[in-house]
């Protein structure tokens, strides 16, 4: 009797097994969503990229649909720098948010005086707890996140997504 | 065209903060039966605006349009404005900033400004996953930053490796204020008491933050009355606070816009600090009283530098030497602040409005001697956005 009832907590029948992008840790990445899907398509390429502006050269991160300086819209794609330097971090064993695994190791980066992104909060893979150390060269990787679905008319065509962070330069 | 008024804040109350057992409607309804008690020439029918500060309504409260719901539940009738306000830690001072122009222009008469929050979810998860909609999300907190104390323990390392900031220095912060606290029945912590022993042996957080270095997170509400000099005077005999000036600065959403040299130095909440004392035509030195936003006890102590009240970098020894008690230069926090109150987000700009209104009428429980202007902070995101209002028994002339 009392399987069966836990068995019958279902919360929200409705939306069982349902994808709820407001409930989604990731960025919903395809051109469907938003105006900046080639930094998606960059990264799948193993890019690291964002816009840089035609009138004035600002060069802004995350990447744009205006520039932020001079609010022109006639931005062109540059790569960034994939390497940086760990400042300073925090490792999370207890309490990281769900979806992601612990240790949960986010670092301070500088990518150094002549980068167009001085600093980047960056989260650290591949990277057991106590191995980083602040001054430590880091790079950038990327791997997959989870795909989502999209209604097309009566079809779901589904969004295959990657995302980014950095691992330890050993 | 009509003279400017002068805007006031007449009184105020909070519910109880803490791990509630209420929705966020009940606990608007606790905190503005406690404004009225506070207040008791106050009728709600006196009530011509009303501004709600929240951010989780949206989501854990299935209440995005937040101010219809309150008007019901309260029985208002606002004619002027009827708004939710949501910049997360900072909405009620928001609200207050709102309030203060509505008020001086004549817009508005009486407004309630209030903040909320039902943090606790049935399953714990789910207040820390909400975190990660309350930062830049398709950016930061697509690396994990969720919950607030990885970052603020970077800037705390930061603060240490640069200042020679000491835990023992923290340690102050978290002590000062749980003597604060005592007395506060409706804080998230009421009735705890903390010694420096304790402050230091503290299981670990998130190196170098013990327990008693971070704040709560807390579910709760809070009210206060802002009005013209006019209607303050018929409703109450208290001294009058005059809401004297606000600044607000914002610089960046996301990691990558950070303006500091490094995570140590806030440049932003020091220019939000100076638009506020312009304004108020005061400086640090005027200030007798101030409630700043000690979500961490580096919070404070980096506050305490970028506010003016002591020379940068040395905000650490200035906590150890006193300076923040209730004989020191600044009394700060001076109701147990965040980290003894509790911090439900929006509500938080409105409990320090209360402990410093209350300290310029010299009714305060921890009362600070002849308090004439007090200040109030709030930073709120990834430390993004601060918030400053100044308050004195003097209108700015
Ligand atoms: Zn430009």
């Amino acid at each position: 009797m009392a399987e069966l009832q836990k068995a019958e907590i279902v919360g929200t029948p409705a939306l069982n097994g349902t994808y709820i992008s407001e409930m989604d840790i990731w960025p919903l990445e395809t051109q469907e969503f938003n105006r900046i899907y080639p930094f998606y398509d960059n990264l799948r390429a193993g890019k690291f990229t964002t816009t840089k502006c035609k009138k004035c050269g600002h060069i802004a991160y995350p990447p744009q649909v205006i520039c932020p300086k001079c609010w022109s819209d006639e931005l062109d794609w540059v790569e960034l720098p994939q390497r940086a330097k760990v400042v300073t971090f925090t490792e999370t064993q207890a309490g990281a948010p769900l979806g992601f695994d612990s240790p949960l190791i986010i670092a301070w980066l500088t990518f150094g005086d002549k980068s167009p992104l001085k600093h980047l909060l960056g989260r650290i893979v591949n990277c057991k707890e106590g191995e980083l150390k602040d001054g430590d060269e880091v790079k950038f990787v990327t791997f997959s996140v989870p795909a989502h679905p999209i209604e097309v008319k009566k079809d779901t065509k589904v969004c295959e997504r990657v995302f980014y962070a950095f691992e330890r330069v050993k | 065209m009509a003279q400017k008024k002068n805007a006031v804040i007449v009184g105020g109350g909070t519910s109880k903060f803490g791990v509630r057992q209420a929705h966020l409607l009940d606990m608007v309804q606790e905190a503005a039966k406690a404004c009225a008690d506070d207040i008791p020439g106050l009728k709600p029918t006196d009530i011509d605006g009303l501004i709600i500060a929240t951010t989780m309504a949206g989501r854990h409260s299935s209440a995005l349009n937040t101010a219809p719901l309150v008007v019901h539940r309260l029985g208002l009738r606002p004619t002027s404005i009827c708004i939710r306000v949501d910049t997360l830690c900072a909405g009620s001072n928001s609200a207050i900033i709102i309030a203060k122009g509505l008020v001086e222009s004549g817009i508005a008469d009486v407004i309630l400004v209030t903040g909320g929050e039902k943090v606790y979810m049935p399953q714990r998860w789910e207040t820390n996953y909400t975190q990660l909609a309350v930062n830049d999300h398709d950016w930061d907190s697509a690396m994990g930053l969720g919950v607030p104390p990885p970052f603020f323990a970077m800037i705390a390392k930061m603060h240490m490796k640069r200042y020679g900031t000491t835990k023992e220095q923290m340690a102050h912060v978290s002590v000062t204020n749980y003597g604060y606290g005592e007395g506060h029945t409706n804080g998230h912590f009421a009735g705890r008491t903390l010694t420096m022993e304790q402050a230091l042996e503290a299981r670990l957080i998130a190196d170098p933050f013990g327990l008693y270095d971070c704040c709560p997170l807390s579910d709760g509400a809070s009210a206060v009355i802002v009005a013209s000099e006019e209607r303050a005077k018929a409703m109450s005999n208290r001294p009058l606070v005059y809401l004297r000036g606000t600044g607000q600065h914002a610089t960046h959403s996301m990691s990558a816009g950070w303006p500091g040299e490094t995570l140590a130095e806030w440049p932003h909440l020091n220019k939000a600090a100076q638009v506020a004392y312009k304004n108020a035509k005061l400086t640090p030195k005027d200030i007798d009283v101030a409630q700043t936003h000690d979500c961490f006890t580096i919070s404070e102590i980096i506050e305490l530098e970028e506010l003016g009240f002591c020379k940068k970098g040395e905000g650490g020894a200035f906590v150890a030497s006193g300076e923040i008690g209730i004989n020191g230069t600044i009394p700060t926090n001076t109701d147990g602040g965040l980290l003894v109150y509790g911090h439900p987000f929006g509500a938080s700009g409105a409990r320090q409005a209360i402990e410093i209104c209350k300290q310029l009428q010299g009714r305060a429980i921890h009362q600070v001697k002849d308090a004439a202007f007090g200040l109030t902070h709030n930073l709120s995101g990834t430390c993004a956005q601060h918030t400053v209002v100044v308050y004195g028994k003097e209108p700015v002339k």
